[in-house]
């Protein structure tokens, strides 16, 4: 053992120590930040959870994953205060009973958890996209349980009121003639998601008065996994939203499939920023807003 | 050695040839094809179609753009694994090496999740290219692990299974952190076949040809391999180039396909020995016909999924899918194969020298299990940056020390589960992972979490020991002809836990977000225990480390080789079903805490060796402080590394284990 152990310390040591040296002087800079206003102290697990509370004004203290939320949520914004849980799956919990929380919100994909959680405060389980019923009005309840639980049940009436009128408002702004559309999003060069009821995007479409294109089966998450001739002869037009994973443009620009399917499509594919799709309204409206907004840039050209 | 290891010829029937076998299985395939082309357009049209670009008629598009190609690619995947198994299995004089096997696959996979968190530049340039790399490093690793014992085919095997499940856990590590940005190339590790046009089977055709050429043109130097090393050196051929060289082919063969479709499983392995049973002797005959029947068999399959599995909302890889098919055909053949019966293993010399006072030793080591059990209980990061907590800090402790427990209970068990496969089989390279009772633990675990909805954690503890008794009933049932031969013992393991990477695959390829659940616990942590859990688990260690002591007398003679222990009155297959029965009760204990990836069970019993425990009383004790050692480490190294985010404990201690591994290779 000695045999290993003597090249490695010498080697590991200096380069260990230095990065010692620079996390604690990252952490202390951390722990300098100003502390939070008072606030219900609520931690959250589920990013769809989370985006809710920041649009009902009132943004939780702790989230897990912060920033693969910043990555793939994007918007609504977390507050640059917000404690990183770590791993949804496995959220620190030392830190989390540290903070003490007065809530814990998840969703039921992370119920096997609940004992634990409820050792350190008490937890609530929001149910998104069940099957079997109407994503809107499972949107809505969700805001109004969250805005409940933050006791302002008065920002839930306004957060529906106004994601709902603005969406009336985008679907007016459309023409007549808006063509059937078709929601994907690469996962690869040959495979895509694509996205159909019991999702965020067939939810926003209805209330858009656009039809989904897709009427294939989709599992509990709303979306379907193709390969691409599965989107062959649906008379619709592409929506892409990114990201495409990397090295995926160039084998698709020479995929004659692909070519074939757009242009046989109605125009030319729409390409969207990222989306959340297993968001709330904050992720609902934001499709929506991006959504409209391609077609018209498109119109105007 | 190499007529020992073929499968027995006279055991095939006698009315099946390898071109009656491919004109059956071109016949099923011509018959599925024509059955989907009159379904669709026509028999004229969809002819026509593979010729010409149709107009805009969808059917046609679909057949020329995606059906035809499908089909081409199926063809040529197949051929060119094929190809690549026989050469590997010529050149390695072992019918059990595969390209997936030997480890390239699960390099490339690794390579490609590198370079798509790291470095998409590299993607962009070429995907072909870093599956290439990635597969021949992960290939040249296994050669080096088995490069001291002659690269004997057992070895190879276990080297190829070491170095799969070490990949996979690094590629674990990856997948838990950054599940959203690599859930596409989930789908590529599942070896899809969907094809979007005819550039990917432009690509692959003629790689392969030169690919082939270059296999006839090693024909006949690769046929000196079947003679023994002695007369091949006679004949003048430089071995060691004539090896690399096939083996370097068969390696860019299996990049070339697996970079464009993915990891496709067990055909390299499966069409080869198919062939060889059904009577191809000379190494020409078996190229052909096996790159035919290869090409036929994936096609085959390809055809039978596309037509069951579309109606399903989720994609079913046709890879992972052969790969499932063929673990049952892995285990129909283990028995059927001659591994060179009971002699004495080559390596029984002992690593490491004696301690002169084993007990000091062991001392020594309880006292710093207790040190850092300490330190693993006290110290840590909290919110405020890190901080020593007093031990009468009951809100903390009540978090950490369920954890500490359940650690270093397992490592215990693992140690010894470890201990006692190593002296049973007196191979320095097996472990309890490697029986196959953790994947087969895994495997019904994945089924609870998708199929049951909300599962709470007493019913996944009893769908898990359901799954590593059900894996021990297919070990016991297997291996009871050849009276648990070691080796066969082994290559079962390996057979289930191929089925088990195939069903993870499937499973993740879906991209449903429970697939995160999946992956959290695969990776093995601490983190669901609680104080029941761990109290049970700490029992658990104590009651079957209790149950193992007694076994001792056995483990100090069965390392000597079966006829030696028979001659000294050990009744071998009652004693190697015993302990067989115990290992699996470990193994599955710690797995439903830690999960099936980590190495403290291959690492515990070695480092306790290198310490000086030489008997087998002092080396279960020494192996089982080690073991709890290292689990508490790892486990609190997990917590902190990269705080608030926790690596589970599992993974850290594989990655230390590969290390040690990989040092240890010197003195293998």
């Amino acid at each position: 053992m000695s045999a290993l152990r003597r090249p490695l310390r010498r080697r590991v040591a200096r380069p260990f120590v230095a990065v010692l040296a620079l996390f604690f002087a990252a952490l202390a800079l951390l722990c300098a930040s100003p502390a939070m206003a008072a606030q219900p102290r609520l931690a959250t697990l589920d990013w769809t959870v989370a985006e809710t509370l920041v649009a009902l004004g009132t943004p939780p203290a702790a989230v897990a994953q912060v920033d693969a939320y910043r990555a793939w949520v994007k918007a609504p914004t977390l507050p640059d205060s917000v404690t990183d849980l770590g791993l949804r799956t496995q959220p620190n919990l030392e830190l989390l009973a540290s903070l003490a929380p007065s809530r814990i919100l998840i969703s039921p994909m992370f119920a096997n958890l609940t004992p634990r959680l409820e050792r350190i405060a008490p937890v609530d389980n929001l149910s998104l996209y069940s099957p079997g019923r109407d994503t809107w009005t499972e949107m809505r309840e969700l805001t109004r349980r969250v805005a409940d639980i933050v006791e302002r049940p008065e920002a839930a009436t306004r957060l529906i009121e106004t994601t709902e009128s603005r969406l009336a408002t985008l679907g007016e702004r459309l023409d007549e003639g808006t063509p059937p559309l078709l929601v994907v999003q690469f996962m690869d060069a040959r495979h895509v998601r694509v996205f159909g009821d019991n999702g965020l995007y067939q939810a926003v479409l209805d209330r858009l008065g656009i039809t989904n294109a897709w009427s294939g089966t989709t599992n509990a998450w709303g979306f379907a996994l193709v390969p691409i001739e599965a989107l062959i002869g649906l008379d619709a037009r592409l929506v892409v939203v990114e990201p495409y994973p990397a090295g995926v443009r160039t084998p698709l620009a020479d995929s004659g499939l692909w070519q074939r399917l757009v242009a046989e499509s109605r125009g030319a594919p729409l390409t969207l920023a990222p989306v959340w799709s297993f968001g709330a309204l904050p992720s609902a409206q934001r499709f929506a807003e991006l959504l409209v907004a391609a077609l018209e840039n498109d119109d105007a050209r | 050695m190499p007529a020992d290891t073929l499968p027995h010829p006279s055991s095939a029937p006698r009315r099946l040839t390898p071109g009656r076998a491919c004109l059956l299985l071109g016949l099923m395939l011509t018959a599925l094809a024509l059955a989907h082309l009159h379904a669709g357009p026509g028999l004229a049209e969809g002819l026509t179609a593979l010729l010409a670009a149709p107009g805009s008629a969808a059917d046609t598009l679909v057949l020329h753009f995606a059906w035809w190609p499908r089909l081409a690619m199926a063809l040529l995947a197949g051929g060119g694994l094929a190809l690549a198994g026989v050469l590997m299995q010529q050149v390695l004089r072992n019918p059990l090496a595969a390209p997936t096997t030997l480890g390239v696959a699960s390099g490339a996979n690794l390579g490609l999740m590198a370079a798509s968190l790291a470095a998409p530049g590299l993607l962009a340039l070429g995907r072909e290219w870093v599956a290439l790399a990635g597969g021949g490093l992960a290939m040249g690793l296994v050669f080096l692990l088995a490069w001291r014992r002659g690269l004997s085919p057992v070895v190879v095997v276990l080297s190829g299974l070491v170095v799969n499940l070490y990949l996979g856990a690094l590629a674990m590590v990856l997948l838990l952190f950054h599940q959203e940005a690599l859930k596409g190339l989930l789908i590529w590790g599942a070896g899809s076949l969907a094809q979007n046009g005819w550039q990917d089977a432009a690509f692959l055709a003629p790689r392969l040809a030169l690919g082939a050429l270059l296999a006839t043109w090693l024909l006949r130097p690769l046929r000196v391999l079947e003679l023994d090393e002695a007369g091949a050196k006679s004949l003048g051929v430089s071995l060691k180039w004539l090896r690399l060289g096939g083996l370097g082919l068969a390696v860019f063969l299996t990049g070339c396909v697996v970079s464009v479709v993915g990891i496709i499983g067990f055909i390299g392995l499966a069409a080869p020995n198919i062939v060889r049973l059904a009577g191809a002797r000379r190494l020409g005959a078996r190229l052909v016909w096996s790159t035919l029947l290869g090409a036929l068999l994936l096609a085959t399959t390809d055809q039978l999924l596309q037509r069951y599995a579309g109606i399903l909302p989720t994609l079913i890889p046709t890879g992972a899918t052969t790969a499932a098919l063929g673990a049952p055909l892995l285990l129909w053949l283990i028995p059927r194969l001659r591994l060179g019966g009971e002699s004495p293993p080559r390596e029984a010399h002992a690593v490491g020298t004696r301690h002169p006072a084993p007990r000091r030793l062991a001392a020594g080591l309880a006292i710093a299990l207790l040190g850092v059990a300490v330190i693993a209980a006290l110290a840590g990061q909290g919110g405020d940056g890190w901080q020593w907590a007093s031990p009468a800090n009951g809100e903390l402790l009540q978090w950490r020390l369920p954890r500490l427990l359940a650690a270093a209970g397992c490592g215990v068990m693992l140690a010894i589960a470890g201990t006692l496969i190593q002296r049973l089989t007196a191979n320095p390279m097996a472990s309890p992972e490697v029986l196959g009772i953790s994947g087969g633990s895994a495997i019904a675990l994945m089924g609870a979490i998708f199929l049951l909805p909300a599962p709470g954690n007493l019913t996944l503890v009893g769908v898990g020991t359901l799954g590593a008794l059900t894996a021990l009933a297919v070990l016991v049932l297997v291996n009871r002809k050849s009276g648990f031969q070691p080796a066969r013992l082994l290559l079962t393991g390996v057979a289930i836990t191929a089925l088990f990477e195939a069903i993870k695959a499937v499973v993740l390829a879906g991209g449903d977000p429970r697939g995160q659940q999946i992956i959290a616990w695969l990776s093995g942590s601490t983190y669901y225990v609680d104080a029941t859990s761990a109290g049970v688990v700490a029992a658990a260690a104590l009651l079957l480390t209790m149950a193992a002591a007694p076994l001792a007398r056995w483990l100090d003679i069965l390392p000597l080789g079966g006829a030696t222990a028979a001659a000294l009155g050990i009744h071998l297959r009652r004693a190697r079903l015993a302990l067989l029965l115990l290992v699996a009760l470990l193994t599955a204990a710690a797995t439903l805490v830690v999960g099936p990836l980590s190495f403290v069970g291959l690492l515990a019993p070695h480092m306790a060796r290198l310490l000086g425990f030489a008997r087998a009383r002092a080396h279960l004790a020494g192996a089982a402080l080690v073991g709890a050692l290292l689990m508490v480490l790892a486990d609190w190294l997990g917590r902190q590394l990269l705080f608030p985010q926790e690596i589970p404990a599992g993974l850290v201690a594989s990655l230390l284990g590969g290390a040690y591994f990989m040092w240890g290779l010197r003195r293998l």
